[in-house]
Formats: C-alpha cells, sequence, structure tokens
C-alpha cells in the first residue's frame, strides 16, 4: 500500500457571489511510497500549492479523495483535523511562518507542547534535529534576529520533530538566496536517506532536481512525470529543463 | 487639479477607516456635548436663583477646566493612533506622487471634516440634552425647575473656539508625523521586524517601588489638611506606578513565567504567556491608561455618592442645633465673660420674642491656643519669622481649654477636676503622655474624654489641624498664663471663643428669619468692640447650601464618569481591533502547524480574561488603598461616615465593572470578527 495516494482531485473555486468558477486541479491521481522524494513542479497559477493545500487537509477537494496510510482525509470530522495534521503532516512553507513571538527553539517546539509533551522529552527529540540541521547554537534566538536560511532550517526542525508520516513543503527555496537554497536542499536529501518521505512543491528546477521523482502539473492535471533511476542531480536538472521546455512550447506528452 | 478632489479622498480615506474614526467621532461629539452642557450650567446664569446655585456653578466651572484638558490629552492620543495606523496609506500616495503638502491637505480636510461633524452633532446634542442635564441638576440639588428652553450663545461660542484650538493642535500633529517619515518608512511602518520584548528588571521593579511607595503615602496621611498636599504626591506615583507596572512590570513577570519549564510548556499557557509579553508591551500603556480612567471614575463616583447621599449627616454634625451663634476676640479680657452672659440673654429674649421655645441650651465659652504638638508639649511660641508656608501642617494643633464647671452644665457630666490637672479629649492619632505641657505650665492628665469629644464639637476628627480639649479647673485663671504670647503680627495668640446653641420648635422659615434677626443683633451688640468674627446661622439655612454643593458635586461626579467611561471604552474597543490585526496572522500559522480551532479559542479567551481583568483588579486595588484618604477628604466636607463610603465604594466598583464587562464582551465581538 502506498503511503499518500490521491485519486481524481478536482477542485473549482467559485468567486464570492457565486458568479465566476475557476477550476483549479481538473483531475489529479499519483502515489507516494513511503521514503520517497517527490517533488511537483508547474508554473505559477499552474494549482500546485491548491493541490499541497488540498494535501495537508488544510482545504478541502471538489471531487475526488486523499488517502493516508489508509485513512481518507475527507472522512476526518473538522475538529479532529488539526490534531491529525499536527500528528502526521509536517509542514514547510515558503515564507517560514514562524511566530515572532517565540525564540526558535519554542517555535520548533510548539507542536510537541499542543500534543501535551514533557519539557524533557521535548529537549530529547530536539537534540539530534538540531545537530542534523546545524541550529544547535541559535536556539534561544527570535526569529527575527536570524538570517532566512536559518529561520527556514528552524521550520524543518519544526516539520521533522514530531516524526511526522510525510513532510510537505511549500516552496520552501522561494525566499531563500542561492547559498541558503543549496544548504536546505542538501538537508532535505539527508533527512530523505533517513528515510523521511517529502512532498515538495516548487517552480525550480534545481530544487526539483534534488529530488526522487518529479511530477509536472499543467493546466490541473498531472501533464508528465520523471523518475531520477540512477540519474545524478545534474542528469535530471537536464532531463527537468528539457521538460519545461516542451511544456512551455505547449507540445503534447511524449 | 480639480476642486473637491481632497475633501473627496479625505472623505474615501475616513470612511475606508471606518472601523477607526467611528468610535473617534463619537468621542468627539460626546466631548463636545459634555463641554457644552457644564460650560452652560456653569456660565449661562441658568442655576443662578436656585439654593446653593452658587457653589454648584462653581462646581460647573471647575468641570468645564477638567474637560478641557482631558479632551485636548484624549482626543491628541486618540488621533496619533489613528494616524499610525494610516501611515501606509501615506506612503502609497506619496509613492503615487503626492507631496507632502499635498498629503497635508488631505490631513487638512480629513481634520475639517472631523470637526465639523463632532463639533455640529455635538453642539446639537448639548443644546438638546442641557435642558434634561438642568432638569437633573436642579433636581438633585433641590431647587425649583424653570421650563423655558434657552440655548447660551456664549457657551456655544466658547465650545467653538476650545475645540477649533484643540483640532487645530491635532492636525498640527498629524501633519508631523507624516512630514518627518520617507515614502519607504511610511509603507513599512506596520511591518518594521518586532523585537522581542526584553525583561526590563529595572523598570519593572521600580515601577512596583514607586507604586508600593504611592499607596505607602497614601495610607500614612493622618491629617486632613496634610492630606490635601500630599494626595497629589501619592496620585501621581500612583499613575507613574501603573504605567511602569504594566509596561515593564507585565513583560518581566511573563519572562519569569516563561523560566518555569513545567509552567510554560503547556497547552494552555505556552502560546498566552509568550504572546501577553509582546501585548504588553505594546498594549501596557493602553491598559494602564484603561486602568487609571477607571480609577478616577470610582474614587469619584464613590466620594461624591457617599457625600450626597450623606449630606444630611453633613449637614447635623456641623450644625447639631437649630440655632448657632458665635462669637470670636483674641486676646484676654475678664470683663469678656460677662459679655458673654449678656449676649446669651439678649440672644434667647429675642428668640423668645420671636415665639422660639428654647431647648437644648448648649451656651459656654472656650479658650484656644494654638502651636506646634510634639511629645505630649504644645509649643505656643511659633517663631516670629515662620512665614503661613513653611508651616508643618501636621505638627500644629489647637488647644481648647473649657472650663469644668461649663463643661458639666452643658454637656451633663459630674466631673470633677483640680488645679493643675485636666482631662484630655482628642483624637484617638495625637499621643498624650501623663502629663501635658501647654506653654510653660504642666497639667497632670488625670482622665481621657476622647470618646466624647464629638458632643463638644462634631467636627473635630475633620478639623484642618487637630483640636486637644482640656476640662480645666477656673479656665479664667488657667487663660492667664497665655496672655503674653503673640504671633508675628504681634496680635495675642490667645482667643476667647463664644457659642450659644439651641433647639426653637419653629419651622423652617421661622428659624430661618430668627438666625437673620439674632445676626443683626449680635451685629449691634459686637460692632466696635474689636471681635474678629461672629455670626449667626440655622440649621434650615444651611441645608441648601450643603445640598447644592453635594449635588454639584455628584453631578459633575457622574458626568464626567460618563465621559471617562466612554473614554475607556474607545481605549479598549482600539485595543482589541489593533491586537485583532496582528493576531489574525500569528493564529493563521498556528492553526497550519496544528493548533486546533478550540485550542486557539481557549487561548484567545485566557488572554482575553487576564487582559480583561487587569486594569478592572488594579482599579479596584488603587480603590482601596485610596479609599482611607478620601474619607479623611471627606472629613474636611464634614462627612464622618466610613460605612457609608465602603458602601458606596463598593456599589460603585460592582457598576462599573458590570459596564466593563459588557463593553468587553461586545468589543471582543470585533476581535473575534477580524482573527477568524
Amino acid at each position: 500500500m502506498s503511503l499518500l495516494e490521491a485519486k481524481g482531485i478536482k477542485k473549482i473555486y467559485k468567486t464570492r457571489f457565486g458568479g465566476v468558477s475557476v477550476e483549479a486541479l481538473k483531475n489529479v491521481s499519483f502515489t507516494v511510497e513511503r521514503g520517497e522524494y517527490v517533488a511537483i513542479m508547474g508554473e505559477s497559477g499552474s494549482g500546485k500549492t491548491t493541490l499541497l493545500n488540498i494535501l495537508a487537509a488544510l482545504d478541502r477537494p471538489t471531487e475526488g479523495t486523499v488517502i493516508l496510510e489508509g485513512t481518507d482525509l475527507g472522512t476526518i470530522r473538522d475538529r479532529d483535523i488539526a490534531r491529525f495534521r499536527r500528528d502526521n503532516l509536517g509542514f514547510v512553507f515558503q515564507d517560514f511562518n514562524l511566530l515572532d513571538t517565540f525564540s526558535l527553539e519554542d517555535n520548533i517546539y510548539l507542536p510537541l507542547v499542543l500534543a501535551g509533551k514533557k519539557p524533557d522529552e521535548m529537549k530529547k527529540a530536539l537534540a539530534p534535529i538540531a545537530e542534523a540541521l546545524g541550529i544547535g547554537d541559535i536556539l534561544k534566538k527570535y526569529p527575527y534576529e536570524v538570517s532566512g536560511g536559518q529561520k527556514q532550517r528552524a521550520a524543518v526542525a519544526r516539520a521533522l520533530i514530531t516524526d511526522p508520516r510525510i513532510i510537505l513543503a511549500d516552496e520552501p527555496t522561494g525566499a531563500l538566496d542561492s547559498k541558503s537554497s543549496d544548504e536546505l536542499l542538501g538537508l532535505f536529501q539527508k533527512v530523505n536517506r533517513m528515510g523521511q518521505t517529502i512532498l515538495m512543491v516548487t517552480h525550480s528546477a534545481k530544487a526539483a532536481s534534488n529530488a526522487s521523482r518529479v511530477l509536472f502539473i499543467k493546466d490541473g492535471t498531472v501533464f508528465h512525470q520523471i523518475y531520477r533511476g540512477e540519474a545524478t542531480d545534474r542528469q535530471l536538472y537536464q532531463k527537468i529543463s528539457d521538460t519545461l521546455t516542451l511544456l512551455a512550447q505547449g507540445g503534447d506528452r511524449k | 487639479m480639480k476642486a473637491g478632489f481632497y475633501p473627496k479622498i479625505a472623505g474615501e480615506g475616513m470612511r475606508r477607516n471606518g472601523r477607526l474614526y467611528a468610535p473617534f467621532l463619537v468621542t468627539c461629539i460626546l466631548m463636545v456635548a459634555i463641554y457644552y452642557i457644564l460650560h452652560f450650567l456653569g456660565y449661562s446664569g441658568v442655576m443662578e436663583g436656585m439654593p446653593g446655585g452658587g457653589t454648584a456653578t462653581m462646581m460647573m466651572k471647575i468641570g468645564t477646566g477638567v474637560i478641557t484638558l482631558f479632551s485636548l490629552i484624549f482626543l491628541f492620543y486618540t488621533q496619533s493612533t489613528l494616524i499610525r495606523g494610516r501611515k501606509k496609506e501615506f506612503g502609497l500616495y506619496s509613492i503615487l506622487g503626492m507631496n507632502k503638502r499635498n498629503i497635508g491637505r488631505i490631513l487638512f480636510f480629513e481634520t475639517l471634516i472631523t470637526w465639523g461633524i463632532g463639533l455640529g452633532c455635538g453642539l446639537a446634542a448639548g443644546v438638546g440634552l442641557s435642558k434634561l442635564a438642568e432638569l437633573g441638576f436642579a433636581k438633585m440639588i433641590g431647587g425649583s425647575v424653570r421650563y423655558e428652553f434657552s440655548v447660551s450663545a456664549v457657551s456655544v461660542i466658547m465650545t467653538l473656539v476650545t475645540f477649533t484650538g484643540i483640532f487645530l493642535l491635532i492636525y498640527l500633529n498629524s501633519v508631523r508625523q507624516v512630514r518627518f517619515a520617507s515614502p519607504i518608512e511610511l509603507v513599512r511602518a506596520d511591518k518594521a521586524g518586532e523585537k522581542p520584548p526584553k525583561a526590563n528588571w529595572i523598570l519593572g521593579v521600580l515601577g512596583l517601588a514607586v507604586l508600593g511607595a504611592g499607596y505607602y503615602i497614601a495610607l500614612r496621611i493622618r491629617q486632613p489638611m496634610s492630606a490635601l498636599m500630599w494626595f497629589f504626591g501619592a496620585v501621581i506615583l500612583v499613575i507613574v506606578g501603573t504605567y511602569l507596572v504594566l509596561i515593564a512590570g507585565s513583560v518581566l513577570l511573563c519572562r519569569i513565567l516563561q523560566k518555569n519549564k513545567k509552567y510554560y510548556y503547556r497547552t494552555d499557557h505556552f502560546v498566552s504567556v509568550s504572546s501577553m509579553a509582546y501585548r504588553m508591551k505594546r498594549n501596557g500603556a493602553g491598559l494602564a491608561s484603561i486602568c487609571i480612567l477607571l480609577t478616577m471614575i470610582l474614587v469619584m463616583l464613590s466620594s461624591t455618592s457617599a457625600l450626597y447621599t450623606g449630606s444630611e449627616d453633613c449637614l447635623n454634625a456641623r450644625y447639631p442645633n437649630e440655632i448657632g451663634a458665635f462669637a470670636c476676640k483674641y486676646g484676654y479680657d475678664e470683663s469678656l465673660v460677662t459679655l458673654g452672659e449678656k449676649l446669651d440673654r439678649d440672644l434667647k429674649q429675642a428668640a423668645e420674642e420671636q415665639g422660639a421655645a428654647i431647648t437644648n441650651n448648649r451656651t459656654y465659652y472656650e479658650y484656644s491656643i494654638s502651636g506646634y504638638y510634639e511629645n505630649s508639649r504644645l509649643d505656643v511660641v511659633l517663631n516670629s519669622k515662620t512665614n503661613l508656608a513653611f508651616i508643618d501642617y501636621d505638627k500644629v494643633a489647637q488647644i481648647l481649654f473649657i472650663d469644668v464647671n461649663d463643661y458639666n452644665r452643658v454637656f451633663g457630666y459630674q466631673e470633677s477636676v483640680a488645679p493643675g490637672e485636666a482631662l484630655v479629649g482628642t483624637a484617638k492619632n495625637i499621643e498624650v503622655g501623663d502629663v501635658l505641657t501647654v506653654g510653660d505650665v504642666p497639667f497632670r492628665v488625670t482622665g481621657r474624654i476622647d470618646d466624647r469629644i464629638t458632643e463638644i464639637d462634631p467636627t473635630a476628627g475633620g478639623a484642618a489641624s487637630p483640636g486637644i480639649f482640656m476640662i480645666v479647673n477656673d479656665v479664667q485663671e488657667v487663660a492667664r498664663n497665655y496672655i503674653q504670647y503673640k504671633d508675628y503680627n504681634g496680635e495675642p495668640m490667645l482667643a476667647w471663643f463664644w457659642y450659644c446653641r439651641f433647639d426653637t420648635g419653629l419651622d423652617d422659615e421661622g428659624q430661618i428669619a430668627l438666625a437673620s434677626s439674632l445676626g443683626e443683633k449680635l451685629n449691634s451688640e459686637l460692632d466696635g468692640l474689636g471681635f474678629s468674627n461672629y455670626y449667626c446661622e440655622s440649621h434650615e439655612a444651611e441645608r441648601e447650601d450643603f445640598v447644592g454643593t453635594f449635588g454639584g458635586l455628584f453631578f459633575l461626579g457622574i458626568l464626567l464618569s460618563i465621559l471617562f467611561l466612554v473614554s475607556c471604552v474607545i481605549i479598549v474597543y482600539y485595543k482589541q481591533v489593533s491586537e485583532g490585526f496582528e493576531d489574525q496572522a500569528r493564529f493563521d500559522i498556528m492553526q497550519k502547524v496544528g493548533m486546533t480551532k478550540e485550542d486557539i479559542r481557549k487561548s484567545i479567551h485566557s488572554q482575553m480574561r487576564t487582559v480583561f481583568l487587569i486594569p478592572i483588579g488594579l482599579a479596584c486595588i488603587h480603590l482601596l488603598f485610596a479609599l482611607p484618604v478620601v474619607n479623611k477628604l471627606l472629613m474636611l466636607f464634614g462627612l464622618f461616615n466610613m460605612p457609608r463610603l465602603l458602601a458606596t465604594a463598593g456599589i460603585c466598583a460592582l457598576l462599573c465593572g458590570l459596564f466593563y464587562a459588557l463593553v468587553y464582551k461586545l468589543t471582543s465581538g470585533a476581535y473575534y470578527r477580524i482573527v477568524s
């Protein structure tokens, strides 16, 4: 059984007064296996953020189902959904979404505190993650005191600390300079090698070339996918670029 | 550019920010209306002719001054908050090519619109309500009511002048705020990266110390006379302390709580404690203002309502008999005693001629000598160079000698006092040893009559300086010891006080008429004899003045309380709205990270509750510490009724708390709407 399965996802947005409706996603189906590192690519407006929101149970699809480890997200009651998200999903956002009222440490602890963990347990859980992400010495700082790359690493730590089934990352390198981006992508690969499943949405070919599989979305459907196979990052990057060129020229699927 | 462009932009801008501008306009209207009403009652002469109208209009005049000052401060403060919230908009205008002069023009029209609506509606409301206020006021002070409606041109003009001045200042301030900032600064004003609040130990502890000092002074005040001077010191300390404690102290508390891991890392504390630290840094000043306003309301309402409801008590205390005559002469003169007896006979004869049946006759005289009192010793020699301003009022005391025979006769006791001895009666807080030395003469204290002094002088506890009553054997003999003392003007220090009090059984009007004819009689007998003061008063004639004064105070207290309450409401409202906008993004993130809606609601509730309870709770504590002082100040008015004050304070606190809770409930609706 796959870890995550999306079947026939369709999402229609209605304008406020019910006039014009926009079809953000037409019919999206795919699966993610345990330990995979999947990138979803597409241009602005292709519906990739909508898709991520649906996968994250932040939004509900108009049609179709999302199944995470056998649980249909559509069947979870509204009041339980936040808890479900907290226990099973880890999030990394483009703009970090750290709370400026908390130190980095407390930001990372937030999901654990919500889950009712003891201070000692939390400390124990954080130590290896902070070590791996290289943020051990800035934990006491506040978000406004550190760089974008450091903020994003703290956000990754917050996503990892609950030991989630899957990490959902929305343009994680979008607000970072190239050096920080490279570092972050390196961390993602490292974490993935340790067995963490990652699903990343991005429009950067560079970011996507880190993944083990790349899905392309165009006009609300999955247009194409590339498996890394034995390819290096550089070779995968080349393949992605070719596909993007093809997409831009409006060509059909190979 | 087309005419009407700027007014249009200004009007548009205000409409768009209606959520913030509407309450501001309402405050303006209310302030203008209350200013007009107070001015109308104080200056237009409608109160003239009402009994006690003189003192009451005086109160209204003072009230007009208070509200001018308060309006200036409050409108100024609110306007700055409004402009701060709109900096982004002005930055955008400026990026789109408007120069500072253009923006100044927009601000001008905005102020003009506010001015127009505020004064227009405010004056209309003021004029409309002034009759109602007049009727209510007249009823309160027991005056007759006229039913014609009048508008006072003077009051209208003064209202216009005062508020035009205030708005001019407001306009200049908003231009200043926008002028000295670059467009980019303006656009980013609300996004400036915010530092986490640092716990400031010095300020936090200083705040507590200042507050404590204010409380200590308030509790330490003993004498009503010094109370007045110290009271203002204490008030200022408490205000400063409140601000420091709420701004710095609360952040400090949050930081200390965060240090305690077991407490801090719990779902219900985690978010609230950390965001509270931020909130208090930003809103500490607002909360402190609310707290001060609430305290003012509580103190004002509880004291004035205690006075008003207790005015009959005050009256009876101050004028125990229907008729009271008094004469005072400095120096010693053997003939005074016979003069006193003659006066007594003449007055009673005159009273009986007017049909009075004299009862409760209390005629006697006493000698008074003042000086510094310390360690059971009264030092009569006030330094001849001592200016009145340098007198230490805490030490000044007045000794009143009464002959034991007079005392027994008038008050119905069978005391006996040998020469060189004295019965001493004084307020509890004055220490008297076994021997009390007055000047150079020691008196052996053979007994205390502390609990009987209000029989002699009902206002004894509230007199400006403490009185020490000494019942002595042969008061003439004692008085002769003090003939030689002179004050810095060379006048004798010794004074002869003569009292003649009695009841008549006449009706109210008869009493008033009798008092004035006896006053004339006193005048004809004492004129030219070197008396420093003499008069005849009646219980009934004074009632009007008492009720006028206390009713006026109460009325003023109510009006100002309404004003302060509304100001509180406005501050609370702005606080909620601005917090709502701040928290919106924060709660959005928390929800994404896995906080359930219920967690969020709980966290909001607990924060709201704390932030709600802080000002009203602190205000009640302030009130508690202020009550002893207030009680002593009320003694100056002749009200000796602590239980009554406690009762009115309790009722006021309860009413105020209920109203405040209601307001909080309503305004938190605005908060929820923004957050969710």
